[in-house]
């Protein structure tokens, strides 16, 4: 009687919120057709790929400046790309460390979560007026890159501390007393049995560092980062290229979540059916 | 030389906890060893300290005279199976096997050949090539085995290898596992918490308690002849009875119970005039009517049958003695007089001195 009741509120509910998910982005995708002629804006006067055409430098120069995203795109990939790498690696040593129950854990604990806690903004304030006191140049591949790092570490730490806590030690104890090093059991049998959350670890990383805006704001020096390029567009104008842009990185995002999802099948997979079997007995 | 050698070795948590102290053992080569305990009475602790898997906190081991103490568990030449077998799920059956070989130094050719050999005797190698999550069991275990052995260990060391099995796997294993361990002469440390699994397997069983060695001995001298309080009612199944005043003539020893005066065997651990209990194994005792002509026994206990039940070709009696304490019984099935006694008919229980035991309080 309940559950009949209750489901068309859940329905709605469902509906609701997955037009407020996709809704904004569904707009953009659909002005992002707009004509030469047409805003940002409906009515769409005519459907084309103009802007598409625009973005990429395929249209004969016009009134409308092009978006000067080419460098800070290579910037903001090449920032990701660094954070990932550093602060998967970071966590996933991080997180062993805490497989061992250390004095003051908990107080380290803290004070590596405080890093995605703490106001962007606040922290990049901070830095600002730190290496304006120490007299260091601001950047993006320097101070900017340190606080996508205090960012992202948390949440690569996070996953990988989920990881550890269901991963059966006494795998690697077979291991070593196999007669193998530690060092060659972490790299043979340790990672390839933590790969999936690595690649979640990547996986958050990369995207919180890619389109990190609050933190950077202020630490990003000369060379601005994508979002902030594509902020500093707003100040002047906004045409349908924005939207064709941001149509294309998010295909561009979709795709990695796609690696993403086929790599951790293929994991996941091999690792389930292993659980599987023991469970049959 | 013994193969394995604990002098005085104890664990102590940092928070205080004492779960293993004092344990002494020597194992001599190509000898199977059982710790046998409760869970948590330390004996899993002691094996991972064998294993190098946990620090030692008092005491040395010794493995072949040297002392391995400090040295880390990938330096010893143990080799440990564990419960759940802890198979590396990213790899098929032959890498597995041939995991611990890989650092050895060997050429593939040699390597292949003992891997091939030893899956060959386990009857693994129709699954050489199949990742290890595609089969039983019964069949991990003796991946997990073959993996151990292919090392050549001077010491196997098992914790509790037959805990996952369904029990008719368990008793196949339990056989491959004596025959496996006669052929190879290697010394076998193997931790269970099951009484037969160890009076099965073992020269030797180690019973534990409470981080304590409670008594070492063969199979049959640990059932028949129980050192402390805790074996006598950890081991087989005894009927425990009071007893004070103790004193000995010759190799025979008295005690006065209860249910009067009763006649054991000499007890080296006990002093003239102390207390003792009296342990009687169920399957030592006569049950008969209490009008019963044969009324010739040692140690006669009157009382009423309060259960009875046959198992084919066993029998179980529980006999109340006063309404505060009750023995069990066992019998055969064939005593057609013995059958016939219902629940609440009065009779006698008797024991042959030779085999009762006395042992201490606590």
């Amino acid at each position: 009687m309940e559950a009949r009741a209750l489901k068309p509120v859940l329905g709605v509910y469902c509906a609701a919120f997955i037009l407020f998910l996709y809704g904004p982005m569904i707009i953009l995708a659909i002005l992002s057709f707009q004509g030469p002629g047409g805003g940002p804006q409906f009515p769409i006067i005519e459907w084309s790929t103009y802007w598409y055409q625009h973005l990429l430098g395929m249209t004969p120069p016009g009134r409308i400046s092009r978006l000067p995203i080419g460098d800070s795109l290579l910037r903001s990939l090449t920032l990701a790309l660094m954070t990932t790498v550093v602060s998967t690696v970071l966590g996933v040593i991080t997180a062993q460390g805490f497989r061992a129950r250390f004095k003051a854990s908990g107080i380290v604990f803290y004070l590596v979560i405080l890093g995605m806690i703490v106001p962007g903004v606040l922290v990049g304030l901070g830095m600002a007026l730190l290496t304006n006191m120490l007299g260091i140049d601001r950047s993006w591949w320097g101070t900017a890159f340190v606080l996508h790092v205090v960012y992202t570490f948390p949440f690569a730490f996070l996953v990988m501390l989920a990881i550890f806590n269901r991963f059966d030690r006494s795998v690697e104890e077979a291991s070593l007393s196999l007669g193998v090093s530690p060092v060659q059991t972490f790299r043979r049998v340790t990672f390839p049995m933590i790969f999936p959350g690595v690649l979640s670890a990547m996986l958050f990383s990369f995207t919180l560092s890619y389109d990190e805006f609050s933190r950077t704001l202020f630490t990003s020096g000369r060379d601005l980062t994508l979002p902030l390029t594509i902020y500093g567009t707003f100040s002047v104008e906004i045409y349908p290229n924005i939207f064709a842009f941001g149509v294309l990185t998010t295909l561009f995002s979709f795709t990695l979540l796609l690696i993403y999802a086929l790599l951790m099948l293929r994991a996941v997979r091999s690792a389930q059916s292993f659980k599987g079997q023991e469970e049959a007995e | 030389m013994n193969d394995l050698e604990l002098i005085g070795v104890g664990k102590t948590y940092p928070d205080g906890t004492v779960a293993v102290s004092d344990f002494d053992l020597a194992v001599k080569p190509g000898e199977f060893v059982a710790f046998l305990g409760p869970s948590g009475c330390g004996k899993s602790t002691t094996l991972r300290m064998i294993a190098g898997f946990e620090d030692i906190s008092n005491g040395d081991i010794l493995i072949k005279g040297k002392n391995v103490s400090a040295v880390p568990p990938e330096k010893r030449p143990t080799s440990m199976i564990f419960q759940n077998y802890a198979l590396f799920p990213h790899m098929t059956v032959r890498q597995n096997i041939g995991f611990g070989l890989d650092v050895k130094g060997l050429s593939s050719g040699e390597k292949k050949a003992k891997v091939d050999r030893i899956m060959e005797m386990f009857g693994l190698s129709e699954f050489a090539d199949r990742k290890a999550d595609r089969l039983s069991g019964g069949q991990r275990q003796r991946i997990a085995l073959a993996r151990g052995l292919v090392v050549e260990p001077d010491i196997l060391l098992l914790d509790e290898p037959l805990g996952a099995l369904d029990a008719n796997l368990r008793r196949v294993i339990q056989n491959e596992l004596k025959l496996l361990q006669r052929e190879l002469g290697i010394t076998f440390v193997f931790v269970t918490h099951a009484q037969s699994e160890a009076l099965g397997l073992s020269d030797r069983i180690v019973v534990m308690n409470r981080g304590r060695v409670e008594q070492i001995g063969t199979p049959h001298e640990v059932y028949a002849s129980p050192a402390t309080e805790f074996v006598a009612r950890f081991i087989g199944s005894n009927a425990i009875i009071e007893g004070s005043n103790l004193s000995f003539d010759g190799d025979a020893a008295f005690v006065d119970t209860a249910f009067g005066r009763m006649h054991g065997r000499r007890s080296q651990s006990l002093a003239p005039g102390a207390a003792a209990l009296v342990a009687i194994p169920a399957e030592a005792m006569r049950i008969q009517p209490a009008n019963s002509s044969a009324a010739d026994g040692e140690n006669r206990l009157r009382g009423t049958v309060s259960m009875k039940h046959a198992v084919g070709s066993v029998g179980h009696f529980k006999v109340d003695l006063d309404g505060r304490q009750s023995v069990d019984v066992q019998t055969g099935t064939d005593n057609e007089a013995l059958m016939r006694l219902a629940i609440g008919d009065a009779v006698i229980v008797d024991c042959p001195s030779d085999r009762v035991t006395l042992v201490a309080r606590g």
